[in-house]
């Protein structure tokens, strides 16, 4: 629901990048989104085009790679990617791996992360 | 053709939340005020929880109130003469660090207690945002459906405290307590789960209960 503010949060951040090296276009961006961000991948590219037109990432190609959810369990010790049953959620339930258990702290994969971008810059030896 | 470039960017967007959180905590924490964030739907009962809250302890009660664009929580809170800030979120569904740290300079900080954040009514965006808060308190009612529980587990798993309210209209709606009890112990296994009618007054001693062992247990753990 807040894919909005995440978008305009993750060109900021696009832009900053982009501006500081000189960049005249920025072709793409590569975003992490952990598996238990509440945020809709669809909804947040849908959002990032709408914010892009007029700026130098108009046209960006917007990649977007799931992060796996870490867990340590305090159950039976397990450390390591959770099973995330998204069978009949969008947001999944959180299990451990090894006794199914609940009781788990979740270490990684709740983060937005801007990975990386590319960028075109103006040739050097032109005009 | 323009020369190409990969650049790294690796900027965490909800870093710059969580940092704000940390902020709001310590400056809490200078101030020894303990702080509880209160989430639920629109019309669980979280502001009336507050009101009930304010009423009958003795320590000085502080209150942040989100809202999407009305003052009313916050006119409810103030007539129970306490300091109270409304914050308007705008277009947005929750209340961030950043919000609540402005938040935080409106208020007398020296002269209260405890602090009780009441965040915009939505089980599912305030998960990706900490607030600074000690502990946090999912308010749901038996009238949202007893598969509410289920079917929002981040927001239950994330949060210290679990009330299920209204219980007394529970078997007017058809919904089972049973079933969404069962549903947060399944989610959260340890977390401490109260059924409560705020209307009839029960429930209301355990939550104070609650809130005061949570701070009891913040404190010592502060100290060692």
């Amino acid at each position: 629901m807040h894919e909005l503010s995440m978008a305009q949060g993750i060109l900021n951040a696009v832009l900053d990048t982009a501006e500081a090296n000189d960049a005249i276009r920025v072709t793409d961006m590569i975003i992490e989104i952990g598996k238990l961000a509440m945020l809709n991948p669809e909804q947040l590219k849908f959002m990032l085009g709408v914010l892009c037109k007029d700026t130098i990432a108009e046209d960006v190609n917007i990649v977007i790679e799931d992060i796996d959810v870490e867990i340590k369990c305090h159950n039976c010790d397990f450390e390591g990617i959770a099973n995330v049953d998204d069978s009949d959620h969008y947001a999944p339930m959180i299990l451990c791996p090894k006794c199914e258990s609940h009781r788990v702290e979740v270490l990684n994969g709740r983060d937005v992360t801007v990975k990386n971008i590319s960028i075109e810059r103006e040739d050097d030896d032109e005009n | 053709m323009h020369k190409v470039a990969d650049v790294e960017v690796a900027k965490n967007i909800m870093d710059a939340n969580a940092k704000l959180a940390h902020k709001n905590l310590h400056l809490l924490e200078d101030h020894n005020i303990f702080c509880v964030d209160f989430v639920g739907a629109i019309g669980s009962g979280k502001t009336s929880l507050i009101e009930d809250i304010i009423d009958n302890v003795d320590e000085k009660v502080g209150v942040i109130a989100g809202d999407v664009i009305s003052k009313f929580d916050a006119g409810r809170i103030e007539a129970h003469n306490v300091p109270v800030v409304g914050l308007n979120t705008g277009k947005e569904c929750h209340l961030d660090a950043h919000l609540v740290g402005h938040g935080l300079g409106d208020l007398p900080l020296d002269e209260i207690d405890y602090l009780f954040i009441e965040n915009v009514g939505n089980l599912i965006c305030p998960v990706d945002f900490e607030l600074g808060s000690h502990m946090r308190i999912v308010v749901v009612s038996v009238t949202e459906g007893d598969d509410t529980v289920e079917k929002h587990p981040l927001i239950f798993q994330n949060s210290g405290l679990v009330i299920i309210n209204k219980i007394d209209l529970a078997e007017a709606v058809g919904a089972s307590v049973d079933k969404m009890v069962e549903d947060a112990k399944r989610l959260n296994p340890d977390v401490k789960i109260i059924t409560s009618s705020l209307k009839e007054g029960k429930g209301l001693d355990e939550v104070i209960a609650a809130i005061e062992a949570c701070k009891a247990h913040e404190a010592e753990h502060h100290h060692h």
